[in-house]
């Protein structure tokens, strides 16, 4: 309860060495900020290790990937229903067209 | 002593900013290295898509607030739509009929998801939880033998069942995702790494040992399922990613964003390898999918409009004015034959 209500600002600048408020005061602002550092190190070491991970992770060149791409999309086009359009008859979502007798 | 102590840890701390660095440098210039060449300039020798013929075929009406997710069912017949207004729908949109209406105690249901067996649907939002309901055709009333599943601290932004039927991963407004076990509501596993809300996601398609998530960190991130573990980060955006979707390869993805583009990322080159926009375009794009070749890519706006974009070639290929408000959600059939959109304007429209 202490630790948030004074600091030493609060205190005249020649009464801080002799004050025990501040003193307990600085003590709580080093446990918090120690508190925070441990955090802090706890959250650069997660970091560290994620780009260490993703550092060492094998890349291939765009030109492949790009390579690869086409050619899964060459090799699946016929069988794609919005590429190349399906007969009204084998759609479920198209309407099928009645004939009409004149 | 605790000054020495602070010393030191300040000293480490310092010391892991610096590796963190180079090691940041390290990883620009390897993709960097790797980006020989523009997507576009490979495909630039592709013939142009053929004309495209979609039209509406169906109008699904019933929601009387926005709809904000849809899910088809592996039947490529049924699909669920759940809504602001606290509905969840269930229809045959064949027949255009509705199935089921489940009502829930919250409003804002931002997700919905059909389980692999047609069986059970799963749902959620603003109530932070995931919601699941058995929808058998014989059972009277769903909403007796509703459960909850998953809870987050914050917002529940997208559920999905995982293959088997027997998991579902969320992904939450507290920065987190997780995989929850469908019948006795443990978590499994837990995602930690973005430092924003995670706004979407999407399960792989070839091994369902990984999935991507989106988030409005700007970031998106491939996930290994069992471990836990970041695998990948991808970074370019310039606002909140809103939708993700899986190559039908596996091995690539597309995002949304509110920047008003999408991009390719490609996960063995490990870095973004397209851009999908035009100096006029500058609503949110807050979905989308892609057709079963993997050549056309739907993605839904807030300007009311679906645009079609060829992936390869870069370019657009159609302009659907689909709706009468902001386009939420969008899904391909599992057969590839027609698109679902969703949108504030409280209607469910089906292209093929």
């Amino acid at each position: 309860m202490l630790f948030g209500l004074f600091s030493t600002a609060d205190c005249h600048p020649d009464l801080q060495a002799d004050c025990s408020v501040c003193a307990l005061s600085s003590t709580a602002a080093k446990y918090r900020h120690s508190n925070n550092m441990s955090n802090s190190i706890a959250q650069a070491h997660k970091t560290v290790d994620q780009l260490r991970f993703e550092a060492q992770i094998e890349r291939i060149r765009v030109s492949k990937a790009a390579a690869d791409l086409q050619a899964y999309c060459e090799q699946h086009a016929r069988d794609d229903p919005l590429l190349v359009g399906v007969p009204a008859s084998e759609n479920p979502f198209k309407e099928k067209k009645s004939c009409i007798v004149l | 002593m605790a000054a020495v102590a602070a010393e030191d840890t300040e000293l480490d701390l310092d010391a892991l900013r610096k590796e963190a660095e180079t090691l940041r440098s390290r990883l620009e210039e390897e993709r960097r290295k790797s980006n020989d060449v523009q997507l576009r300039d490979v495909a630039s020798k592709l013939e142009l898509v053929p004309p495209l013929q979609m039209k509406v075929r169906r109008v699904l009406k019933g929601h009387q607030g926005k709809v904000l997710d849809m899910d088809w069912s592996t039947d490529k017949r049924r699909l669920v739509s759940s809504s602001q207004d606290g509905k969840v729908i269930v229809w045959d949109a064949f027949a255009n009929k509705q199935e089921r209406v489940l009502s829930m105690p919250t409003t804002w249901i931002m997700s919905c998801a059909f389980s692999p067996s047609g069986d059970i649907i799963a749902c959620g939002g603003l109530d932070n939880k995931c919601t699941v309901f058995p929808i058998d055709k014989d059972l009277e009333n769903p909403e007796r033998k509703r459960r909850t599943i998953a809870m987050h601290t914050s917002f529940m932004s997208c559920c999905r069942f995982v293959k088997s039927g027997y998991q579902i991963l969320t992904s939450s407004g507290d920065c987190t995702c997780a995989l929850w076990d469908v019948d006795s509501s443990q978590l499994m596993q837990s995602f930690h790494g973005h430092i924003s809300d995670v706004l979407c996601l999407d399960i792989s398609p070839v091994h369902c040992r990984t999935f991507l998530s989106g988030s409005s960190d700007k970031t998106a991130s491939l996930w290994d399922i069992r471990t836990g573990r970041c695998v990948h980060s991808f970074d370019g955006h310039d606002g909140d990613i809103n939708g993700v979707r899986f190559f039908p390869t596996g091995e690539s993805f597309v995002t949304a964003s509110d920047d008003g583009t999408c991009r390719l990322y490609d996960l063995r080159a490990d870095r973004e390898v397209a851009l999908y926009t035009k100096d006029c375009m500058i609503f949110a794009a807050t979905c989308v999918d892609i057709s079963k070749s993997g050549r056309l890519m739907f993605a839904g706006y807030n300007d009311y409009t679906v645009n079609v974009w060829d992936v390869l070639k870069c370019v657009r290929v159609g302009r659907i004015y689909a709706h009468d408000n902001k386009v939420t959600c969008l899904q391909r059939s599992p057969d590839g034959t027609a698109v679902c959109s969703g949108s504030w304007d409280t209607t469910l429209k089906l292209w093929a």
